[in-house]
């Protein structure tokens, strides 16, 4: 009995030794990667950085003059100023991200449904994961000669149109006019962004048993009081994940990368591009952290 | 049977197959539209890549060109492809080395992360979700210091007197791969932990019993078991790889990957030197920015043709093992 004990003891510690060298990689990466950047980009961001005669470089310390610096005199690439790039990014990011995931939950509903052609159906709404990358995103979009099919074939899908329409055969302000059919005509971007959550979505909208939908239909619920009472609270939690992984795309998609490395190497002030990089990170964790609070209140309240 | 029913059964089931036809025909437009949103992109760039590179500014075409003419392929073609072939085959090879590197390592970190306890297993769960959460530009500019006087613990500059300079080195993006710090790689090492939660432990017991050690059960019974999970971060992965201009156009930017190749021939900044290459190479002395946008158009309808084999290849492991592929929690 006690060398069955010892011999599974060894097994134990066997394990967790394997476990730890599974691991070790990303422990590895994590301190080369990561951890030591982040304390150099802070230790960086606090002083003066300058090349010394060995090549090497060399630091003073400064207190918060880069930061003071950031904001008051120095400019963006587009000659904005720091404040301005950033509260615009953050307000795109925030209008964006919600359309974007109400997108992609209506399309998973969609591509969920039983129909003929279902699967060519799900090529295509899975293609934003391929047509929405960034630089694809750029190259399609991005004219410098002016887009020649919007403007010439314009008409049913102008924005001056709709708008004409809606003012005239509608009592809606025109301001509310204009945010929605400036979001409409944003319509391909958002989409084009919406792919990997919508493949999230419909693996979650699979996942659910089909029982609660057989319970649902034999008490006479409507489609529009089962998708509120089965569908919705079942996936909240994705949800959840969709709304977190949805921010994180859309800070990784923003220009601050360029405006670093305009700073550090092109303008050789390392420590003002540091000091932008921490105030980015600070932004998008607080973000982050809001929504998490935000979303773990709703997600309770649906559990319970 | 048919003779049995009553008038107002009549009634209600035709109102029942009205009520269907409509919603059916409400269904289909707005598949129809949504698949319309999603390749309108895609499609508009057609009349622009196939027109006459001269006539592009022509006020008479909106969708179907007068002169047609494949021209900004060629030019296209020429303008991204510096060695031929040997330039996209260079690309997708990079691209799925690197993609099988980031699966098998994220594979291992994620077993070990959702199967193994050991202490602090779920401080590097919490690590992993950190460092999804930090944009990697906030350490892009140390990462590059960093990778400019590469170090472990002074060992190179003891034995060579040295720091490595790994900037603009292929090794400094396998590095990254290998370490589970390639692009989005911590998404990978969360979906393969989800996944790895929801296998049965009978499975591993049974290994077990019957002696299989650790890295056999790994190898042997789990990874094989993962086909979802490693599809889906394969498919991921690879397209990530493939359009990446991040990592490649910071920390490798003459490697020669399409993707960084292609945001740097067709910046607007070069756009003088690429219509004067056109000029030259095809005596159009008439190209203008029309011409421009066709040709970059016509570069990216190229650049997709890979992804979009692999894409339609992959879908339907994709789509077919979606709701246990650990993607959801």
């Amino acid at each position: 009995m006690a060398r069955l004990k010892k011999r599974k003891l060894k097994y134990r510690t066997a394990r967790s030794l394997f476990g730890v060298l599974y691991v070790l990689p990303f422990l590895i990466g994590f301190l080369m990667f990561f951890a030591v950047p982040l304390v150099n980009t802070i230790i960086y961001s606090f002083s003066n950085v300058g090349v010394s005669d060995q090549g090497g470089m060399t630091l003073s310390f400064t207190g918060f003059t880069n930061y003071i610096n950031l904001f008051t005199t120095e400019v963006s690439t587009t000659s904005a100023t720091i404040a301005r790039v950033l509260t615009e990014e953050n307000s795109t990011i925030l209008t964006n991200a919600p359309i974007i995931i109400v997108f992609s939950l209506f399309l998973a509903l969609l591509a969920n449904r039983k129909f003929k052609g279902r699967a060519a159906v799900r090529v295509i709404f899975f293609l934003p994961i391929v047509l929405g990358l960034e630089i694809v995103m750029q190259m399609m979009t991005e004219n410098t000669g002016g887009d020649l099919v919007a403007t010439r074939g314009n008409g049913i899908f102008s924005q001056g149109i709709a708008n004409y329409l809606l003012m005239r055969y509608t009592d809606l302000s025109v301001s509310v006019i204009d945010t929605v059919t400036s979001f409409v005509d944003n319509i391909f971007e958002l989409i084009s962004q919406a792919g990997v959550q919508t493949l999230i979505y419909l693996a979650g909208l699979q996942s659910i048993s089909p029982s609660l939908y057989e319970v649902a239909k034999i008490e006479g619920a409507t489609g529009y009081e089962t998708f509120w009472k089965v569908t919705f609270p079942s996936i909240a939690n994705i949800t959840f994940f969709v709304a977190i992984y949805t921010l994180v795309d859309l800070f990784l998609r923003s220009s601050i990368a360029e405006e670093v490395y305009n700073f550090a190497f092109i303008k050789s002030k390392i420590g003002v591009g540091s000091a932008l990089s921490v105030v980015y990170m600070l932004n998008v964790l607080i973000m982050l952290l809001i929504l998490l609070l935000l979303l773990r209140r709703m997600v309770k309240k649906n559990e319970s | 049977m048919k003779a049995e029913l009553s008038k107002e059964v009549k009634i209600y089931l035709r109102h029942k197959k009205q009520k269907r036809f409509i919603e059916n025909v409400f269904f289909f437009c707005l598949i129809a539209g949504m698949c319309f949103a999603i390749l309108y992109p895609v499609i508009k760039l057609f009349p622009t890549v196939l027109c006459d590179l001269e006539d592009l500014g022509n006020p008479d075409v909106i969708w179907i060109p007068i002169k047609k003419s494949v021209l900004s392929f060629t030019a296209a073609w020429r303008l991204m492809m510096k060695n031929g072939w040997m330039t996209m085959g260079y690309t997708i090879g990079y691209s799925a080395i690197i993609m099988l590197v980031e699966v098998f390592i994220s594979a291992m970190i994620g077993f070990a992360l959702a199967r193994v306890k050991f202490k602090g297993s779920n401080v590097i769960f919490f690590l992993v979700i950190l460092v999804f959460l930090v944009p990697p530009q906030a350490l892009l500019l140390s990462q590059y210091i960093h990778f400019k006087n590469f170090d472990i613990l002074g060992i190179f500059q003891m034995f060579t007197g040295d720091t490595l300079d790994l900037i603009d080195k292929p090794v400094t993006l396998f590095l990254l791969g290998l370490t589970g710090f390639g692009v989005n790689q911590s998404l990978y090492i969360f979906i393969f932990r989800q996944f790895f939660k929801n296998i049965p432990k009978e499975l591993e017991e049974a290994a077990m019993i019957d002696g299989c050690g650790f890295n056999k059960t790994y190898f042997k019974i789990m990874l094989p078991n993962a086909k979802p999970a490693i599809s889906t971060v394969a498919v991921l992965g690879f397209v990530w790889n493939y359009g990446d201009t991040y990592y490649t156009g910071y920390f490798n930017p003459g490697g020669g990957y399409l993707s960084y190749i292609l945001q740097t021939v067709f910046d607007s900044a070069n756009k003088e030197y690429t219509l004067n290459a056109l000029k030259v190479w095809y005596k159009l002395p008439l190209v203008n920015d029309f011409s421009f946008d066709a040709v970059k158009q016509a570069s990216i309808l190229i650049y997709l043709i890979p992804l979009l084999i692999v894409y339609f290849i992959a879908q339907h492991w994709l789509v077919e093992n979606l709701e246990n592929s650990g993607i959801v929690g």
